[in-house]
């Protein structure tokens, strides 16, 4: 016993461990989990920054085939030697030039290209279709612009009417002892295409910001870029992100709980236009140890040690069984056996020495209650009850339960007279005779010993006493004819005169069969009742014979005798939400 | 009459009569034109504006300024230019002062924005000017002046005009929400009578009335350089024999 329980406890022990340990797994995961997106996210803002700058100078260095076209040099120095409107012709050519040389370009490289003389005024440009026809169309006031008029090679990038343009710009020199005589400016959009390319390179999910939308996202293979659509809602809380206004990136976030992003500015006068973009990872949250199993791959359900843990199932499932073996089956089969010994009468007691444990206290608890038994000489058994005469009783009672008012208490709605009436009546309901067939009245038990009154028809009555003159002087009732067997258990009632020996006997009223004879005849005609208040009620009397009825009946006087100390229990019928039923009143008079 | 028979007899005319005509024609709107009978050309020449570094650029060239991602000289460009000077045609003022208080013009002055920047980048004027700001990019700016509640940000659309005037004397700066490189000032002073802006080489002039005038240069809402006085009469001036300096030429480790 000891080690099973000590068993059922290690298994609980080790239940509760391996839950918390799930649950703690799970924790344990979720922060290696987001420890690894925040570093895959901050490595990924690098890449897409690196991208950005190598990206610049590879547009830069593709603009020293324009800062060496001879047209461009050409007019860009003679629009600057003069602050005087600009000859229509140099704006044809350079607009000419710029478009052979955007042409020659590899595809997408750049959106626009400009031709810029030293006053700033913008000489000549291609693909930026809204300045088209704009001859005050200028780009001198932008520092990268200003920069490469003075010599200088670098980059940008503009918010234009809510799109980020990256732009690059080289001096146009014609004369090293002069100032550059322009400069050439190339742009290029952020779209989808552009952003696109990045995120191939990259294998980043990226989106790029501007006015408080995404302006163009990608994503690698997996990844939703639309996830990067709740970003939305989260721009316009950067204003107060200190470390995104000062760093120019954000710290890691996660987004609705399943995605992560890391801000960061885009280098530039977006950088004050609160233009940047994003990058993005899905964020991987297990909320509870079940998410554990759903995440898990093939691969990971491959790598589970079976080789471990199937031992480990074997070796605690086969420690249970034998535990419970030893401590319970064998046992319980030694006392069965045992018991069965003694049942047979091979043994008159339990071999205490067979047994262990608990069950040597059982055996010899046993052996003591026998000893005690046999030393009284065997005691009357108790009323069977109800349900061990009648069977199981069905959900639908066909008997109502009694009621046993207190003493005084029911007395009140208890007939006047208990029990004076059905005898005294001239026509009694005689007990129909039992029949060869249907249910019998249990017979006695093994132990002989409970008294079990005898039916009615074995009662031999005492002869009349002849000091019970009233009764002897009265005429002697003809014996009433022998109750023929019903046709119809169910529907038919047997009245028949009472026997004269029971009306002898009452007449005497001194012997204890006498009262028998009238408590039976009482109980008969309480049945006729009973039967027929069950039909007026529409409730089934199939099965309910005489014999069974007045084995409730005495069982219930038994108890009530006992429990009260009355002499006699009267029975009446009574109907009880719209069933029949039974009331037992003590009557101790 | 037809047009081409009218040209053929001013053509036909004699050279005298054509002088005569133009005579004419030069009196009558010298007569008709009010302030303008009088006046007379101011020649100048400033020196140093060469070194007058833009604010607005060499804020953006610094690498804390986060404004690119590299930035690099071309080694073909010689060092002296590599400094970011401002456009002396835009962004250096000349401003000629009388002593009391100068009429307004009645018309507004006009600035425009376009290309990063307002043309010009620097004006003075008299108390009660008029400002036109008008939009030249192909696309939208939002101007506004920093703390001035008279000039707050407004979308302006392409070609957009907007009307302002400053309240008082001083000196304005001038912002786009828009555009971060943009930055213009606008000097409110009394007794403004003409403004000027030379061109590359630094040489400028100003129409003046007869009378003492004190000329001052301002650079990014600042005055520069050391006042000049100028008498100006009926006849034209000239003081480019004797330039206004405006910043003195640093020296070559000092140059970036």
């Amino acid at each position: 016993m000891l080690l099973s329980r000590f068993w059922y406890l290690i298994l609980a022990l080790a239940l509760t461990a391996a839950v918390g340990g799930l649950f703690l797994a799970t924790s344990v995961y979720n922060r290696a989990s987001s420890s690894a997106m925040e570093q895959a996210l901050a490595a990924d803002k690098q890449v897409v920054g690196w991208y950005l700058n190598d990206d610049a100078r590879r547009r830069s260095s593709l603009l020293l085939k324009a800062v060496l076209d001879e047209t461009l040099r050409t007019h860009l120095a003679k629009a600057s030697s003069s602050q005087s409107k600009v000859p229509e012709e140099s704006r044809a050519k350079v607009r000419d030039a710029l478009r052979k040389l955007l042409d020659a370009m590899p595809k997408d490289v750049f959106t626009a290209m400009f031709a810029v003389d030293q006053y700033g005024r913008v000489i000549g440009q291609v693909g930026f279709d809204q300045a088209s026809g704009n001859p005050d169309f200028e780009l001198g006031g932008y520092p990268v612009v200003a920069d490469a008029l003075h010599g200088w090679v670098r980059d940008d990038a503009w918010v234009l009417d809510g799109r980020v343009y990256l732009i690059v710009a080289r001096p146009v020199e014609v004369d090293t002892a002069q100032m550059p005589a322009g400069a050439v400016v190339g742009a290029r959009v952020v779209d989808t295409s552009y952003v696109r390319q990045i995120s191939k390179r990259s294998g980043a999910a990226v989106g790029f910001f501007a006015d408080g939308a995404v302006k163009a996202k990608a994503a690698p293979e997996g990844f939703d870029p639309t996830k990067l659509d709740t970003i939305v809602s989260d721009i316009d809380k950067l204003a107060k992100d200190d470390d995104y206004q000062q760093k120019g990136f954000s710290k890691p976030k996660v987004l609705m709980g399943d995605v992560g992003v890391i801000y960061s500015k885009i280098p530039g006068e977006s950088w004050d236009l609160g233009a940047g973009y994003v990058v993005g990872r899905a964020a991987s949250k297990a909320s509870n140890p079940l998410d554990l199993v759903q995440m898990a791959d093939a691969a990971d359900k491959k790598g589970i040690p079976w080789y471990l843990l199937g031992p480990l199932f074997l070796v605690a499932a086969a420690l249970g069984l034998i535990f419970s073996f030893f401590e319970h089956t064998r046992p319980l089969h030694t006392l069965r056996v045992e018991a069965e010994r003694m049942a047979k009468g091979e043994t008159d007691m339990l071999q205490v020495s067979k047994f262990r444990g608990v069950y040597r206290k059982i055996a010899s608890d046993l052996n003591d209650g026998t000893d005690k038994v046999a030393a009284k000489g065997g005691v009357p058994r108790k009323a069977a009850d109800l349900e061990s005469v009648l069977g199981p009783i069905p959900a639908a009672p066909e008997m109502s339960a009694f009621s046993f008012p207190m003493e005084g208490g029911a007395a009140a709605t208890a007939p006047s007279s208990p029990g004076a009436a059905p005898i005294s009546k001239p026509n009694v309901v005689a007990p129909p005779a039992p029949r060869s067939s249907g249910v019998q009245p249990p017979p006695p038990r093994q132990s002989g010993s409970a008294v079990q009154p005898p039916p009615p028809k074995e009662i031999k009555l005492p002869p009349p006493k002849p000091e019970s003159s009233a009764a002897a002087a009265a005429p002697a009732p003809k014996p009433a004819p022998a109750p023929e067997p019903p046709r119809d258990e169910e529907d038919q009632t047997v009245v028949s005169a009472v026997p004269p020996e029971i009306l002898e006997a009452s007449a005497t009223g001194a012997h204890a069969a006498v009262k028998e004879a009238d408590e039976i005849s009482e109980w008969h005609n309480i049945y006729e009742e009973f039967l027929r208040t069950k039909k007026q009620c529409g409730e089934p009397t199939a099965g309910l014979t005489f014999e069974k009825f007045q084995g409730t009946l005495r069982k219930n006087r038994d108890q009530l005798i006992q429990k009260t100390n009355c002499k006699k229990v009267k029975f009446s019928v009574y109907v009880k939400d719209g069933r029949a039923a039974l009331k037992a009143s003590p009557v101790r008079s | 009459m037809t047009e081409h028979n009218a040209v053929r007899v001013y053509h036909s005319r004699s050279p005298r009569l054509r002088r005569t005509l133009r005579m004419v024609g030069a009196w009558l709107a010298v007569l008709l034109v009010p302030g303008l009978a009088f006046a007379a050309v101011v020649k100048g020449q400033v020196k140093g504006h060469n070194q007058l570094v833009n604010p607005v650029w060499e804020e953006a060239a610094r690498p804390e300024s986060n404004h690119y991602t590299w930035r690099e000289p071309s080694p073909t460009v010689r060092a002296e230019f590599r400094t970011l000077f401002g456009l002396a045609p835009k962004e250096l003022c000349i401003v000629g002062i009388k002593k009391g208080d100068v009429a307004p013009p009645s018309v507004p002055t006009l600035i425009t924005i376009g290309g990063g920047r307002t043309t010009p980048v620097t004006i003075v004027v008299a108390p009660g000017t008029r400002l036109r700001f008008r939009n030249s990019d192909p696309f939208k700016h939002k101007l506004y002046a920093v703390n001035e509640p008279s000039l707050m940000p407004s979308e302006m659309g392409i070609a957009a005009e907007r009307d302002w005037t400053a309240p008082k004397p001083g000196t304005y700066e001038l912002r786009d929400e828009l555009a971060p490189s943009l930055r213009s000032w606008v000097v409110v002073k009394p007794g403004v009578a003409s403004i000027g802006y030379p061109d590359r080489s630094g040489a400028f002039f100003l129409t003046l009335e007869p009378g003492d005038y004190t000329l001052e240069a301002y650079f990014a809402g600042k005055p520069i350089g050391k006042p000049r006085e100028v008498s100006v009469s009926t006849r034209d001036v000239d003081l480019t024999k004797d330039p206004i300096v405006v910043a003195e030429d640093k020296k070559p480790e000092e140059k970036k």
